[in-house]
């Protein structure tokens, strides 16, 4: 197979929102040790395909590729499994932990044992591109969650960053009439995804207009409609930082009126953070993502609610165009080549109706 | 020496009989029948070369091993031992040749180990003190159970080591080797626990290469070859020379070829040292001479600075002060490297730690420390290698398959040979050894004694280090002594016995020697 | 001779793989896979033989992933910031070779055990790697350059040779003739075996230790080059995580003791082979991708227990040897 040539810079990339990486299983770290036999290792293996090896309908097989291990990504795998319920299909959920040498090596394995159709969160949207060219030529190739939009991929399918990122500066914002200072935190924030969802929250807050063009300086405490935002903590995906960060800050604005957890993992540690201070309830939290703590809190009325991006139809519409495009029907392609999918403000007044909905979902993909 | 005494109230009953006992290894009959006998209250000496099965018949006494067949019997009654925890509980105890105490640990838990006096599920730390406190009374020892290991002396270890077995009230006390690494004094502390154990009935059997220990100690001695009963000794047949010729098949006179103590006539010294004062013993200066051809033996307790002043001359240690001379050129030490390019060679006192590397074979060890003077442009030059490596190993005698075989499977006096062949490969003007033949049995040791006296006959100037007077009486022209860094003495062997030497070594007046080193006449 | 059962041993278990998942789907053995195999292989074998001289020291170098990870980072910049590619690369090697004398002079000056520096290495270059991009996402897009890894110089059939399998190949058959047959080599071997006899007979330790972290980092930071050009994307912050396990795994599969003294550069690069293999075969068996760590981390196991049932054999047969050449030796 002809290696991947360099990358069209252009656009930037996105990534899954809170995508902490969770070391879970999946390619990695072995440690030491020699070896000698060589039946035991092949039977291991034989074992292994035969009790977990993916079903075979005979049908067309598509591939659901992440990039890397998250609750968030079981929710997008149960969407993508119930579409191929529906469809008669076969779907391999993929989950890279290795960062982009490892999703670029998957990738070239499915190539290699063949499959109808690939859908990718691209890990890196601009360099990766030649490599996702190649890859268009030889399967049907859409994206998911991070585009590479300079590609020759079919399609994408994914949310509006900025959009949620408004939606959730809403919460905060009819929450606290009077203003405040707000803080804000993230995994990290190089992520396209992490600064339009920093840039929603801010605009929303300072009453500005629509505009995901915008940027703040990440060390910026921008101010107006009574709003400051007093800091921007990142974590580097480290969830004990995460809520040490959310003390510290804390410790040094007492007068704190409102938190945003922009990554899955933020809210739950703000939580944390509140409970260990004695402060739950006298600060007022805005979440994203359907973590169950964050839902749970949202119940008890510690959070205010969450901005949900619908894990499960990233999956259900990626799996239902790549089996539409198998079958020669292009009309499944969105119109300008994105499908927009619409998040969900979860509040406690539709909770129990979006968990309902939560659970069925899963259960349709399992 | 066989007195009458107390504690042999039961002289006539056996304690231990073995008979026709058979060990197999592949390829190899350890033991062929060996038989033994021993009574309560008797010192039964255990003698022999190296592999003469010596201690694989300790080992299955002690259910560390077990036989292929033959008979055992303790007390009269059948013994088997499968574990050494059963042969202890049984009632025999083996004290290790090697030191084998948890050094992290004190003394109580040390004597203690294995055998934990438990209170609900927890150690029962007073109880094990008391334990420890008792056992440490049968062998006489001073020493605090709370101690830690670690800060002991060698002697005082092998004290808690013997404790150790005695605790678990032992009927046969097996002792391997047990005054390798102990000084004079301890040596004689131990000879009185051994004597103290006699007394109070206990059967010991007490393995050595130290013949004089034997004579003195011993009630009766068993010599093995060859995996079989070689002799019986007893009475006024336990001597030096019956031991030898039993233990080699030959008479001793035939091994010792004692050689004209005649040092060479010269101007320069081959090394000179003036004013050396070592990082170790700073205060003791020292000057030391050594002539071409001489060989010069140090003798001196453990810890008087023997092998610090051996390996300061080899650049291992840096010294504080002083001017170091070979042949009249000015020689600074600042590295093994700078030794061995210089012409000075050392072949240390712990063979296995600093001598060999054990899993490779003995092409590989002898070629080491010459590897560049061979090399082929940046490479190994292996033929070159084998052939040399062939050639030093047939003319020192070493016995091996091959000389790919691994140094490790080697006896001591064969690993001994290739660490002296490594040496004399780099062709040093100046041989320096420690302790040249711990370990090596007595005809191994007389080759190597030969195979020195004949370098240095070639113009090899060797400064050796040992704690066996014998040998330094043998191989040394002169013998300097240190006690405590300081040397003590410089005496020409047809002036030398060991009864001065060890009076020099203990920092005592040559003319009043003390009462208490009259044990090696 | 140990050694060398090892190195037969893995080459069988490599067979082993290979068979079973031919047999399992064909598509396996088809000219793309292969080269696809031969060329992750190259890359993780590099790291590999860089393990084994820090792990033939009986030490052990755990820097490796993060001098990959920054190396990879440096590059990018380096020639975004106009440096010529070759000097770019050139340049990158150096600091490689650099954190690696380092490392030694930690080791043998100031006395630190290797896998205290080493970890540290781990933890310091990474924080320097996302500090330095920023934690920001670095493209590399010069082709010529890029071709080093991703690209082919010629075929034999449809098989088209990846390039890095003669850097692998250069970097190995140097590696074998340095442990195998060179003074320093056989120093190394020596000082691993027994560091203090080494010293006693003269061979130059502390500088041979040094010397085996530096190409330790050297060929890490060669392997960083390599992946950062073969994926032309770098996230500075998970770029070569866990690779120096990789690594070791690879140098110890392939016969390298931990306690030192004992290597094969074959059998490394073997054993790079083995888990690259182990990984395509997970994903064209469509095993499930959680199972991963489990299948390879159980493969090893087994191997390690045959190993070690090998070993105590031939322990007893080397007992039996011993006491053969002590009855030699009375008898005689």
């Amino acid at each position: 197979m002809k290696r991947p040539a360099g990358g069209v810079p252009m656009s930037g990339w996105r990534n899954r929102s809170g995508a902490p990486t969770v070391r879970d299983m999946t390619p990695s770290p072995l440690r030491s040790t020699l070896l000698h036999r060589r039946v035991l290792p092949a039977l291991a293996l034989a074992a292994l395909a035969a009790c977990g090896g993916a079903a075979d309908s005979g049908g067309p097989r598509f591939a659901y590729v992440t990039n890397g291990v998250d609750p968030f990504w079981n929710v997008a795998g149960a969407g993508a499994r119930a579409a191929a319920t529906e469809f008669g299909v076969d779907v391999d959920l993929v989950f890279p932990e290795g960062g982009a040498v490892d999703q670029k090596q998957k990738l070239e394995d499915l190539l290699i044992r063949g499959v109808d159709g690939i859908a990718v969160a691209v890990i890196d949207g601009k360099n990766m591109v030649s490599f996702m060219d190649d890859i268009a030529g030889k399967t049907h190739l859409i994206t998911h969650d991070s585009d590479a939009p300079d590609s020759k991929r079919r399609c994408f399918v994914g949310v509006d960053n900025y959009a949620c990122g408004r939606a959730c500066g809403e919460l905060l914002r009819e929450a606290l009439p009077d203003g405040g200072k707000v803080a804000l935190f993230v995994g990290r924030l190089e992520q396209e995804n992490a600064q339009l969802r920093r840039q929603g929250v801010i605009d929303a807050l300072l009453d500005r207009s629509f505009d995901s063009t915008r940027r703040d300086a990440a060390d910026a405490t921008p101010s107006g409609n009574g709003f400051t935002i007093v800091a921007t903590r990142t974590d580097g995906f480290d969830k004990s930082l995460a809520k040490s960060n959310a003390e510290d800050i804390l410790v040094a604005h007492p007068d704190l009126a409102g938190m945003v957890g922009l990554f899955a993992y933020n809210a739950p540690a703000c939580l944390e953070a509140l409970r260990s201070q004695d402060k739950l309830g006298k600060v007022e939290i805005s979440a994203f993502d359907e973590q169950v703590a964050t839902l749970d809190a949202i119940a008890k009325g510690t959070v205010l609610g969450t901005v949900s991006q619908n894990p499960f139809q990233y999956g259900y519409h990626s799996v239902r165009i790549l089996n539409g495009l198998h079958a020669g029907d292009e009309s499944v392609l969105p119109e300008g080549g994105t499908l927009t999918v619409d998040p969900t403000v979860v509040t406690r007044e539709n909770l129990e109706e979006f968990r309902a909905k939560l659970e069925k979902d899963i259960a349709a993909g399992s | 020496m066989a007195a009458e005494r107390a504690g042999t109230g039961a002289r006539g009953t056996l304690r231990l009989r073995v008979e026709g006992l058979t060990r197999r290894f592949p390829g190899v009959l350890a033991l062929d029948g060996v038989g033994l006998e021993g009574r309560p209250g008797e010192v039964l000496g255990v003698v022999g070369e190296n592999g003469a099965g010596k201690s694989t018949l300790m080992k299955i006494l002690a259910g560390i091993d077990a036989p292929d067949g033959g008979a055992m019997e303790l007390d009269g009654a059948s013994w088997a031992p499968r574990t050494p925890r059963e042969a202890a509980d049984g009632g025999v105890a083996l004290i290790h040749q090697e030191l084998c105490l948890a050094e992290n640990l004190s003394v109580a838990a040390n004597i203690a180990l294995g055998r934990e006096p438990t209170r609900m599920g927890f150690v029962d730390r007073d109880a094990a003190r008391e334990m420890a406190r008792e056992a440490l009374g049968t062998v006489r020892a001073a020493i605090d159970p709370d101690a830690i290991v670690e800060g002991l002396s060698a002697g005082e270890r092998q004290l808690v080591e013997i404790a150790k077995g005695l605790a678990g009230g032992a009927k046969v006390v097996i002792f391997d080797e047990p005054t390798s690494s102990l000084t004079a004094g301890e040596s004689e502390a131990l000879f009185d626990v051994v004597r103290e154990l006699r007394d109070q009935g206990v059967l010991v059997l007490y393995v050595s290469h130290r013949l004089h220990e034997i004579t003195d100690l011993c009630d009766r001695a068993a010599v093995l070859r060859d995996g079989r009963n070689a002799a019986a000794l007893e009475g006024s047949e336990l001597n030096r020379s019956a031991l030898v010729q039993a233990m080699v098949g030959r008479a001793e006179s035939e091994l010792v070829s004692p050689t004209a103590a005649v040092p060479r006539a010269s101007t320069a010294p081959r090394l000179s040292a003036r004013g050396l004062r070592t990082a170790d013993w700073p205060a003791a200066s020292l000057d030391i001479d050594v002539a071409p051809g001489e060989i010069v033996g140090i003798a001196g307790l453990v810890g008087a600075g023997r092998t610090e002043l051996l390996e300061t001359i080899f650049g291992l240690r840096a010294a504080v002060a002083g001017d170091l001379s070979l042949d009249g050129a000015p020689f600074i030490p600042d590295g093994p490297r700078a030794a061995i390019a210089s012409g000075v060679a050392l072949v240390p006192e712990d063979r296995k730690l600093h001598g060999l590397l054990l899993e490779e074979s003995i092409r590989w060890n002898v070629a080491l420390a010459t590897l560049t003077a061979r090399r082929r442009g940046p490479f190994v030059d292996t033929a070159a290698e084998r052939s040399v490596v062939e050639e030093r190993s047939s003319a020192l005698g070493v016995r091996a398959s091959s000389i790919e075989q691994p140094t490790g499977t080697l006896s001591g006096g064969n690993q001994q040979k290739v660490v002296i062949g490594r040496w004399l490969e780099a062709r040093p003007r100046l041989l320096l050894l420690d302790e040249p033949t711990r370990g090596v049995d007595v005809g191994a040791r007389e080759e190597i004694y030969r195979i020195l006296e004949e370098l240095c006959a070639e113009g090899l100037s060797v400064l050796f280090a040992s704690s066996d007077l014998e040998e330094l009486l043998r191989l040394g022209q002169r013998i300097l002594v240190m006690h405590e860094g300081e040397l003590t003495g410089n005496v020409a062997r047809a002036d030398a016995d060991e009864r001065l030497l060890m009076t020099l070594a203990t920092g005592g007046d040559a003319l009043a020697p003390t009462t208490s080193l009259e044990a090696n006449p | 001779m140990n050694v060398r059962g090892k190195v037969l041993g893995i080459f069988g278990l490599l067979v082993a793989v290979v068979l079973f998942t031919g047999f399992m789907n064909p598509r396996f053995f088809s000219a793309d896979n292969l080269e696809n195999v031969v060329q992750r292989t190259s890359l993780y074998g590099i790291l590999g033989i860089g393990a084994a001289f820090s792990i033939v020291t009986g030490g052990i170098d755990l820097s490796i992933g993060s001098v990959v990870g920054l190396s990879a980072t440096i590059l990018p910049m380096l020639i975004t910031a106009g440096v010529p590619a070759p000097a770019a690369v050139l340049g990158v090697l150096l600091i490689g070779a650099l954190l690696g004398a380092i490392h030694g002079l930690l080791i043998t000056r100031v006395g630190l055990q290797p896998f205290v520096v080493t970890l540290c290495g781990l933890l310091v270059y990474r924080g320097i790697a996302r500090r330095i991009s920023g934690d920001q996402t670095l493209g590399i897009d010069d082709e010529a350059l890029r071709s080093l890894a991703t690209g082919s110089p010629f075929s034999i059939g449809s098989f088209d040779v990846p390039a890095p399998v003669f850097l692998l190949l250069i970097v190995g058959v140097l590696a074998a003739l340095f442990l195998g047959r060179s003074v320093w080599g056989r120093w190394l071997l020596a000082l691993g075996r027994n560091p203090e006899a080494a010293h006693y007979a003269g061979v130059p330790v502390d500088r041979m230790i040094v010397v085996a972290y530096v190409l330790s980092s050297l060929l890490a930071a060669l392997g960083g080059v390599l992946f950062a050009l073969d994926i032309g994307s770098i996230q500075p912050a998970a770029m070569g995580n866990f690779y120096e396990l990789y690594a070791i795994a690879a140098a110890v599969l392939g016969g390298c003791s931990l306690r030192g003294g004992e290597g094969s550069i074959l059998g490394v690069v073997l054993g790079a082979a083995v888990m690259r293999l182990l990984y395509n075969s997970i994903v064209l068996l469509g095993i499930p991708s959680q199972l991963e760590f489990a299948i390879v981390g159980g493969v090893l196991l087994l191997g390690a227990i045959a190993d070690e049932t090998v070993r105590k054999i031939a322990g007893k047969r080397r007992a039996a040897e011993r006491a053969r050449a002590r009855s030699q030796d009375t008898t005689s």
